[in-house]
């Protein structure tokens, strides 16, 4: 194991930033370099994962149904078993999608396989690719079998049943919290069926007939407004700011409410976290088609049979990417990121009896602690949203700076100031410890008219490099808004923001070529773009100024 | 690094529900001023739902503020309590109106019974 680093650097505003205050990383957090990443899907690594997904999925697709890692089978574990509104919430479906991605990897013949994550922050719409084949379950692999009810009944309701009668007694102890005293009662859940009224309530259905499993579609990928709302950068971090993994004052807490068992269904007590109740339920339903089709039937991820579509897991990649944000975070802030006391011994010993693992079989008794960590599965994520809540963060005081300041012109939204050779010469040699830094005002976004509050600062780049990752060599850094926006709505207010300029020498070639005496200062160029979303306006640059430390 | 989280629990539940009102309108009052870094979170408890009933909550001009979307209820349960962010330029003088409406499905909006919505609360809490 080889230790690693958090490459992207990420930096946050201060609310005194438009006074005299810059801000800096403290530190790097190390990190135990993981066997397996799970990769944003929009980028390289997540669209050769998806190839390797799609692949998985018509291989469980094609599994008879007596095989529990058949498609439709896998997704009855979750209907069976998943816990929501309670505090095994983040960890049950860890050990979910933990088992699901090592049963993708065999079936797909990628060892390398990793689930990738959607970051509906940052994209609120479906990812094209999510409606190729095999990806969507409006796809005509899905038809064989959820063509109509009569159709699933006949292939999936026998081995089901077959299922039903090989439980242990400990598992019939669980499904009864559930209400689940017997199959038909978990049948109903399949058709709508309510015997109490003897007829069948089409919201209540978990069934969805093909060409109604999903309510978005290529054409139609958008989320709806509100649904971006919830899951939109000021919910997001507002449900990464909670100190504590639980606590009975909900404000307080990072999970929803603690239970006697995680198949404790939700009631009037029930309290949802900020995270749970909002981006995760809107996502789920908003997908299935709640409000555009109200009152149902409504597509898969509407109900407990979301497992159907293949988007749940990467939406539920997402929730557990958060789940580990919030996780280092706490750890930054040397906080703890567990309950303590009884609560963890409550929380770690939870039976959870219904996983099968890549062979399917029955993992048999597992306990939630077992899922605490990530190691457990040995993935870690490619950085996403939220990632800028991890460093803690040194405020240093311009005085702390060592002068000279160079300040730079602004023309065209691009900043450009001359610097000596030999100190970006000795900027270079540094690699790890910036001697450059560029000191970028800029106004802060509104966030009623922008998509978003991140920017990335380009340094060097030639005029046709409009957007850059973080393994760019003219990429400095993400200035990332964050905390209360202006309470004056339209009224823009500027905010200062301290940036190491790269230490790649490409970022000065062009410069550098220009200036080949090393007498006369090099004119380096920065620029600030919107960061995800590159068709978005660039802010418009107030002043460029480089100190040398 | 900002401080702990100040905890506190108020609220003022002005119902104006007339017959056939599109929403109802809750007057928030914060406590006491908020602080730096502090934020404003609304709990909104709800009773039973059917599938697919979602309450919308906004300011009273109409900015959007959260949508609840009950997921996973059994039928028949309440839906639960949802702890919703509230931006903290939705306050003046320490006081906000919030509606809260639900949806229905022929596209026309009713304000929630007391049955549906039972309490709304706001809370200060810290950031990180």
């Amino acid at each position: 194991m080889q230790p690693t680093k958090i490459t992207r650097r990420r930096f946050l505003e201060t609310t005194a930033a438009a006074a005299s205050v810059a801000m800096l990383p403290l530190g790097v957090i190390a990190q135990t370099k993981a066997k397996f990443r799970r990769y944003n899907v929009m980028s390289a690594g997540g669209k050769k994962a998806l190839a390797s997904y799609a692949r998985g999925v018509n291989a469980m697709l094609k599994l008879p149904a007596t095989d529990p890692r058949n498609w439709f089978r896998n997704a009855f574990t979750h209907l069976m078993d998943c816990p929501h509104g309670n505090w095994w919430f983040y960890v049950w479906h860890r050990g979910y999608l933990g088992y699901f991605e090592e049963t993708i990897r065999n079936l797909s013949g990628d060892p390398t396989f990793a689930i990738p994550y959607w970051d509906w922050t940052t994209l609120p719409e479906i990812p094209a690719s999510l409606f190729d084949a095999f990806l969507t379950p409006r796809d005509m692999a899905f038809e064989p079998y959820t063509g109509n009810l009569g159709r699933f009944t006949a292939f999936i309701q026998p081995p089901l049943k077959a299922h039903w009668d090989s439980l242990t007694p400990a598992q019939r102890d669980q499904l009864r919290v559930r209400g689940y005293t017997d199959f038909d009662l978990l049948w109903n859940d399949v058709t709508g069926y309510n015997p109490k009224n003897k007829f069948g309530i089409s919201g209540n259905m978990a069934y969805a007939i093909t060409c109604g499993a999903r309510y978005l579609t290529r054409d139609n990928p958008k989320l709806d407004k509100k649904t971006t709302y919830d899951v939109s950068p000021f919910i997001v971090r507002s449900g990464l700011l909670p100190r504590e993994f639980y606590s009975a004052d909900n404000k307080l807490s990072f999970t929803s409410s603690k239970t006697p068992s995680h198949n404790t269904q939700p009631d009037q007590t029930t309290e949802f976290s900020i995270l749970e109740g909002f981006p995760h339920n809107k996502v789920h339903n908003y997908i299935g088609g709640v409000g555009p089709v109200d009152p149902g039937p409504y597509g898969n991820m509407t109900n407990f049979l979301s497992p159907v579509d293949p988007i749940f897991f990467l939406h539920h990649s997402n929730m557990d990417r958060l789940w580990d944000v919030w996780t280092r975070k706490q750890q930054a802030l040397k906080l703890p990121w567990l309950p303590t006391g009884q609560d963890l011994d409550t929380l770690s010993k939870e039976p959870f009896l219904f996983y099968v693992n890549a062979k399917g079989q029955p993992v048999g008794e597992s306990k939630a602690g077992e899922y605490l960590n990530m190691d457990r599965f040995g993935y870690d994520y490619e950085p996403g949203f939220g990632e800028e809540l991890v460093n803690p963060l040194k405020v240093m005081p311009l005085a702390e700076q060592t002068t000279p300041l160079l300040q730079g012109t602004v023309q065209n939204n691009t900043a450009s100031v001359a610097i000596a050779p030999a100190a970006i010469q000795k900027h270079i040699d540094a690699k790890t410890t910036p001697a450059l830094l560029a000191r970028i005002t800029l106004p802060r976004p509104d966030v009623t008219s922008s998509l978003t509050r991140e920017f990335d600062v380009i340094v060097g780049a030639p005029d046709e490099v409009t957007e850059v990752d973080a393994d760019s060599p003219f990429y400095a850094g993400t200035i990332a808004f964050f905390g209360k926006m202006p309470s004056m709505e339209g009224m823009a207010m500027d905010a200062t923001f301290t940036v190491p300029l790269p230490s790649a020498p490409q970022a000065f070639a062009q410069a550098l070529a220009a200036s080949p005496d090393k007498s006369t200062p090099a004119n380096i160029k920065i620029r600030v773009v919107p960061s995800h979303h590159p068709r978005e306006t660039a802010p418009a640059l107030k002043s460029v100024s480089v100190h040398a430390l | 690094m900002r401080r702990l989280a100040a905890a506190f629990v108020c609220l003022s539940f002005l119902a104006q529900q007339a017959y056939g009102a599109e929403w109802r309108e809750v007057e928030l009052i914060l406590p006491r001023a908020l602080e730096t870094g502090e934020t404003v979170l609304v709990e909104v408890q709800l009773g039973t739902l059917p599938r697919g009933m979602e309450i919308e909550v906004s300011t009273a001009s109409g900015r959007e503020l959260g949508m609840i979307s009950p997921y996973g209820i059994r039928t028949g349960n309440a839906a639960g309590t949802y702890t919703l962010p509230i931006p903290p330029d939705v306050f003046t003088k320490g006081r906000a109106t919030i509606r809260l409406s639900i949806n229905q499905p022929d596209r026309t909006r009713r304000a929630p019974t007391e049955d549906e919505v039972k309490s709304v609360r706001v809370k200060i809490a810290g950031g990180m």
